[in-house]
């Protein structure tokens, strides 16, 4: 047993490919926070990162430029969020319903669009960053990975900064707690709903994006799979804070590597479809023991209509 | 309002006083009349709005994020990127030392008293300089030093800074005391206005009853004899009766009230007071921390959905649309809904027998639809309250509770309920009407008890009733 963990803790290539998979969910995880401050549960997160790695796929075929391919899926993952952000804000529809359509819509669109197209796309260069990728174990793990993947970096201090050290976040974090008090304070609710399921969108878009050029360096509709509700789960997981976001991605993108990498430490393969299982059995697990403990924003899930409390 | 004085604006519910200042605060848009400020015509359609005219609401519940520090809450709003954190600490100091305000700028609002998160909301108002400050029934969650210091701001704001003060309040003392004009307004209407200085309760308590009581000699009219119906067993007693939450504070105070069969009791008093958890305890959606309910004689076990209507306490609720009817299920399933044992057969429910029940209910009760399967929506608001009616006494219950059981009604259908009311207590029902309409109260009510801060105060017989008093006690005056 201690050899068996001993293996596991001194594997390369799991705390390699963790960073990896924790990343994208990051990307999501990031933008769907915010999005969860200002009040809105946004499945269709999932559809942001679908929209994301569909975008890029295509505009690297035809430019193959990689930071234009990430700037249109970022676009895309915005539009899959306008799209949220009207139906549930203008039309009032549930939000859920909207979500849950939406993750099925861009499914379906990208399955049916992927042979119009003839994508050719590849992954991005490695670039290793001195002195911090010599470290031994997580240096290559965090530092020596494709250019696209350290605008998570970026991403989750900017983020961060955003939402906890600006007017319009402290604005974000009124409306998610108490939507008809930030509305008799001057706040445009509901304005403030849409920025932020935007933010979620850009995010994500850029993640889908990512995941093609860090990762997969081919399009399947396929290859999302779930990312966004585990995203999710993360948020949740986290207790609505980034930090705890972050600690989510890293342990759900653990176990998904687990996953990959355990008959290699092994040295013989369990049963595969058990161990697919593995990161939703742990996101199951782990939202029983946490999702009761933690304080979520007043207001999550709860439309806006000024003078009803 | 005339510029740098404090202004009272007195009513009782329903009278139309929040209604006039939300529209001044843009929550509510007006259909038709102008609003000028100074000499300019204003409309006012959003909050923002509101503010950048410079006029300040402090709410009571409003506007405060529990989850936020103070002087976050202080700032929200204002806009800007940058959050200066220093400034707007500091900020919270100065407003506070220069009114006597003092408060921590970094504690979270959501475990501050009531009395310090309404220093946090005068703050917040003062921080945007409005020239017009409206304070919504500020006192109602004060202790008696708080309500002091209150005042004292208020007099600072207005004789130093030629601010303007409406202050909206249905108590009378505090009207009094702290005031330089005083409105009275009823009925949506404005019907009195004078200065505050050297009049008297009385004429203010006079005032916001209203005309109607003074006609009312022919009333009670089919009014049995009181005190003959108050003997023997009380179809519904309540002694002690409390219930408190960590959220509300203490919302039923040791309430003890006896009704018996036979009479209407009417419950009066400004809405806010406990009325609707009386209700809701009755009607088995609240659970009480002390007391007991006894109904003929028989305590009640409390608990579990239903307890209080399987004893025989039907309930008007006071939101027909939120616990008193189903308005996508048809009528006759909405008249069957709280009794489905009586139709059905093995937990099988016979659709005959629901059927039966309903066109029998339907001719019984006038109740006008297009079958007994037309959706409850279809229905009027005066039909729906039929059906309701219909359903709870269809149940022969031993004591009914009708709370606010016209509101929203037009006259007819008002006047059927007040018949059906009277005819059930005529049939030896206890009979607890919870009204804010004092008018309702006493065209209806045999007894009237007055309900303050989760209390029985006071009680009077309808045919020798004291206007005076009983306006005193709704004010909180014993």
């Amino acid at each position: 047993m201690l050899a068996f963990m001993g293996d596991i803790l001194s594997n390369g290539p799991l705390y390699e490919s963790t960073f990896r998979l924790a990343a994208v969910l990051a990307f999501a995880a990031v933008g769907e926070w915010v999005a969860e401050r200002a009040g809105t549960i946004n499945i269709s997160v999932e559809a942001m990162l679908l929209g994301g790695h569909f975008g890029a796929a295509i505009a690297y075929t035809e430019s193959t430029n990689f930071a234009l391919a990430i700037a249109v899926g970022a676009i895309v993952g915005m539009l899959v969020a306008s799209l949220q952000g009207y139906l549930s804000h203008y039309l009032s529809a549930d939000q859920f319903g909207i979500g849950l359509t939406l993750n099925i819509l861009l499914l379906g669109v990208a399955a049916f669009l992927q042979p119009k197209f003839d994508l050719s796309t590849k992954l991005a260069n490695v670039v290793e960053i001195p002195l911090l990728s010599d470290i031994p174990k997580i240096g290559p793990a965090l530092f020596a990975q494709r250019w696209p993947m350290y605008l998570i970096y970026v991403l989750i201090p900017v983020i961060w900064w955003l939402v906890m050290r600006t007017s319009w976040g402290l604005e974000i974090r009124a409306v998610g707690e108490d939507p008809q008090a930030a509305d008799v304070s001057g706040i445009n609710v509901n304005a403030r709903r849409r920025q932020a399921i935007l933010i979620a969108g850009l995010t994500s878009g850029i993640g889908g994006a990512v995941y093609l050029f860090g990762q997969v360096g081919r399009f399947e509709s396929s290859n999302i799979g779930g990312k966004g509700i585990i995203a999710l789960a993360a948020v949740i997981f986290g207790g609505w804070t980034l930090r705890g976001a972050v600690a989510g991605c890293l342990l759900f993108g653990y176990v998904d590597a687990l996953r990959l990498n355990l008959p290699n430490i092994l040295g013989y393969s369990l049963n595969s479809q058990l161990l697919a299982s593995l990161p939703f059995l742990a996101t199951i697990i782990v939202m029983l023991i946490f999702a009761k403990h933690t304080r979520q924003p007043r207001a999550l899930a709860q439309p806006f209509i000024r003078g009803l409390k | 309002m005339d510029a740098g004085r404090i202004h009272g604006v007195l009513g009782q519910n329903g009278a139309g006083k929040s209604t006039l200042m939300k529209i001044l605060i843009g929550l509510v848009t007006p259909d038709s009349g102008e609003i000028r400020i100074g000499d300019q015509l204003v409309t006012i359609t959003s909050p923002q709005q509101a503010a950048d005219l410079g006029i300040g609401m402090v709410h009571q519940h409003f506007s405060l994020v529990d989850a936020l520090t103070v002087w976050e809450n202080v700032i929200l709003g204002e806009g800007g990127m940058r959050l200066d954190r220093k400034r707007a600490r500091q900020l919270v100091g100065e407003i506070g030392d220069q009114y006597g305000l003092a408060i921590n700028p970094d504690a979270t609002v959501g475990n501050l008293s009531a009395g310090q998160r309404q220093r946090i909301e005068i703050i917040k108002c003062l921080r945007r300089n409005p020239k017009i400050l409206i304070f919504d029934e500020p006192t109602s969650v004060l202790t008696p030093d708080e309500s002091e210091m209150l005042f004292r701001v208020l007099r600072q704001v207005v004789q130093l800074e030629g601010r303007t003060v409406a202050l909206v309040s249905h108590k009378l003392e505090e009207v009094l005391h702290a005031t330089d004009d005083v409105v009275i307004m009823r009925d949506g209407k404005l019907v009195a206005s004078m200065q505050t200085s050297g009049t008297k309760p009385e004429e203010l308590a006079r005032a916001m009853v209203g005309r109607e009581v003074k006609l009312r000699g022919a009333t009670p009219s089919s009014a049995p004899a009181v005190s003959a119906a108050k003997t023997g067993t009380p179809g519904l007693k309540i002694e002690g009766l409390s219930v408190s939450s960590r959220k509300e504070g203490v919302e039923l105070n040791g309430l003890s009230l006896d009704v018996y069969p036979g009479e209407i009791v009417g419950v009066a008093g400004v809405e806010g007071n406990g009325q609707r958890v009386l209700a809701d305890v009755l009607s088995s959606l609240r659970s009480f921390n002390a007391g007991t309910i006894e109904v003929n004689g028989v305590p009640v076990k409390e608990g579990g959905a239903g307890a209080m209507a399987h004893v025989g306490i039907a309930v008007i609720p006071e939101d027909r649309h939120d616990s008193g009817c189903v308005l996508n299920m048809s009528v006759a399933e909405n008249l069957v809904l709280a009794g489905l044992e009586k139709v059905s057969q093995r937990g099988v429910v016979d659709a005959d027998t629901v059927r039966e029940n309903a066109e029998k209910l339907i001719a019984e009760f006038g109740i006008s639809c297009q079958s007994p399967d037309a959706p409850m929506w279809t229905l009027s608001g005066g039909n729906q309250q039929r059906v309701v009616l219909a359903r709870e006494l269809s149940a022969d219950p031993k004591v009914l509770v009708a709370a606010q059981p016209t509101r929203g009604l037009d006259v007819g259908a008002i006047e059927y309920m007040g018949d059906r009311l009277r005819l059930a207590a005529d049939q030896g029902v206890a009979v607890l009407l919870i009204s804010s309409e004092l008018e309702e109260i006493l065209h209806l009510a045999d007894r009237i008890v007055v309900m303050y801060r989760g209390a029985i105060i006071g009680e009077m017989p309808n045919k020798d009733v004291d206007l005076e008093r009983l306006g005193m006690l709704m004010g909180g005056a014993q």
